[in-house]
């Protein structure tokens, strides 16, 4: 099988344990939905499979090879790709030029293809107008589209996105979401951490929801948002019973 | 993308070089002669530090070693082992960007503050070494601060003219080509922001550790040119703080990560302190002093810097 698998990661700062024990696959083609309160672990769980921290235990695998402890800029050379939730765009560089560091390096490319492939990525995520404005001058939809820019330039099949709508209005969200069916249309798979619940809902095909850096439910969008855990999770126990969801 | 016009300064550059490489049959000055030739030296070293620094934003506060290192490879080469000036040359580029290496895998661990201070330490702990190694095992090998006399090369200006104007083409250039390409892209990337750098692809370290490696080999090399050129080094000469805080001074004035930006500040901080140290003997240190600062509060990102950013003019 090919794709991605966690298999019982934990990470723990010190006394923290910020992940315990998680197992998730992530299918070719497949969107995931990773949800969960503020400090659950999701954001840490994305950085140890991306290299960015080494899990205290458990192992990652990608396409059935052990990434577990690999650097990231190695990771991200065999395929995967993570936007930030604090956006960091190399400020004094153009979008273009932004963009451009992800498809020469991350993708291994030479100057010429890589330009052309910065092209095409940028056309992709609609930022033709801002390629030559500098990246820390362009307003945020703009930057957070800049980071799945940049992600995909690399030319990686799976993207982990982490927040990456977050701050937009409505309108934005809808045009983001378009760009993320062309690129599952592209045959990527993807993780989706996201808050908005019309996001992750109408967009994945699993979800995964964590709390307290543990796993507590997997299946599909309509299953999860039923599970008592899950509620328990958001909502606390005295409003859980309410069944808001 | 400016590219073009970032050609036509390529061509400009190229054509001042070969035009200065027939300088020395018109000039009949020597005094003028000489103050060109420390005008490109200096030009080449600020090259090297803006190489390593300017693009990496790693503040190396102690490139002066790689000079002295090299100072002292062509001095003990030709005086202890009778190796002819040239191969000298090539062994203190070589054997400082070695140094280089080793240092560097250590110390690019580090940011900010903590390099500054990582550099500037490891360049005090050689100048210590060179000073006290003599004594401490009883050998006759650096000499301490009695320092190693070369012998005398019987050259006139016109031959260290034609040593130092190809390595500061060559750091300029180097320049030119780290601007334009996948190396120098993720140099930028790694000073903008090093975490989003490395999880785009970009391997920091090996990034890093290039520009480092590159730096030290030229640096090497002026320091070589320099102590033949003047025939008589000591440690506290060779390893002078002095000369780093001068190419950073040149390289900020000129502009930090820019292709022109250390031959602006290098040759304008060496002609004006030419021509003040002439006139003003015993002020022009502080007269010098207060033109650095008000260029730089006037131009914080230094001449070619600010002229980028008032301009919106992107060029290298």
């Amino acid at each position: 099988m090919t794709g991605l698998e966690c298999r019982k990661v934990s990470m723990k700062f010190g006394a923290l344990a910020a992940v315990q024990m998680v197992s998730f696959s992530l299918n070719p083609g497949e969107i995931l939905g990773m949800i969960g309160p503020n400090g659950a672990g999701k954001t840490t769980l994305l950085n140890c499979v991306i290299g960015i921290h080494k899990p205290t235990s458990g192992k990652i695998f990608l396409n059935q090879i052990d990434i577990t402890g690999m650097k990231p800029h190695k990771i991200c050379r065999m395929g995967l790709a993570k936007t930030s939730q604090i956006m960091e765009p190399f400020m004094a560089m153009t979008v273009f030029e932004n963009v451009l560091v992800g498809a020469l390096h991350g993708g291994r490319m030479r100057m010429r293809p890589a330009t052309e492939q910065t092209e095409k990525v940028i056309e992709l995520v609609g930022l033709k107008e801002y390629a030559s404005k500098l990246s820390g001058s362009i307003p945020v939809p703009a930057r957070r589209r800049l980071e799945l820019a940049r992600a995909l330039a690399s030319g990686a099949n799976i993207l982990l996105l982490d927040e990456n709508m977050a701050g937009l209005n409505p309108h934005e969200i809808d045009e983001a979401l378009e760009i993320l069916k062309k690129i599952r249309n592209s045959g990527k798979s993807l993780i989706v951490i996201e808050h908005i619940m019309r996001v992750v809902m109408g967009i994945s095909d699993r979800i995964i929801v964590l709390n307290y850096g543990s796993k507590i439910a997997e299946g599909f969008p309509e299953e999860v948002v039923n599970y008592e855990t899950v509620i328990k999770a958001y909502l606390g126990d005295k409003l859980s019973s309410l069944k808001v969801a | 993308m400016n590219s073009r016009i970032d050609r036509i300064i390529l061509v400009i550059f190229l054509g001042i070089t070969a035009a200065l490489a027939f300088l020395p049959n018109f000039v009949e000055s020597e005094y003028l002669l000489r103050l060109i030739t420390v005008v490109i030296f200096w030009i080449g070293i600020a090259g090297c530090w803006n190489m390593m620094s300017g693009y990496t934003g790693y503040i190396d506060f102690g490139p002066v070693v790689y000079f002295g290192i090299g100072s002292y490879v062509v001095a003990i080469a030709m005086t202890k082992y009778g190796i002819p000036f040239f191969p000298s040359l090539l062994l203190s580029g070589i054997m400082s960007s070695l140094v280089a290496f080793l240092v560097g895998i250590p110390t690019l661990r580090l940011r900010g503050a903590y390099f500054a201070i990582a550099t500037f330490a490891f360049a005090e702990a050689m100048k210590q070494i060179t000073l006290e190694f003599d004594r401490t095992f009883s050998v006759s090998f650096f000499q301490g601060s009695d320092g190693i006399t070369l012998p005398i090369s019987g050259h006139d200006n016109s031959f260290f003219f034609y040593c130092v104007l190809p390595v500061t083409f060559l750091v300029v250039l180097a320049h030119y080509f780290i601007e334009h390409s996948k190396f120098g892209y993720g140099l930028k990337a790694i000073k903008e922001a090093e975490t989003a750098a490395e999880i785009s692809g970009v391997n920091t370290t090996a990034n890093k550790l290039g520009a480092y490696v590159s730096s030290a080999f030229f640096l090497g090399l002026f320091g070589a040119i320099e102590a033949y050129w003047i025939t008589y080094i000591t440690p506290s000469d060779v390893f002078n703080v002095q000369k780093t805080v001068q190419m950073v001074i040149m390289t900020l004035l000129g502009g930090m990560g820019t292709f022109l930006g250390p031959v602006v500040g290098a040759t304008f901080l060496t002609l004006i302190s030419e021509a003040l140290g002439a006139r003003f003997v015993e002020y022009y240190l502080i007269m010098i002093g207060g033109i650095i600062i008000v260029a730089i509060l006037i131009m914080p990102n230094g001449i070619i810097g600010s002229l980028k950013i008032r301009k919106k003019f992107r060029f290298i």
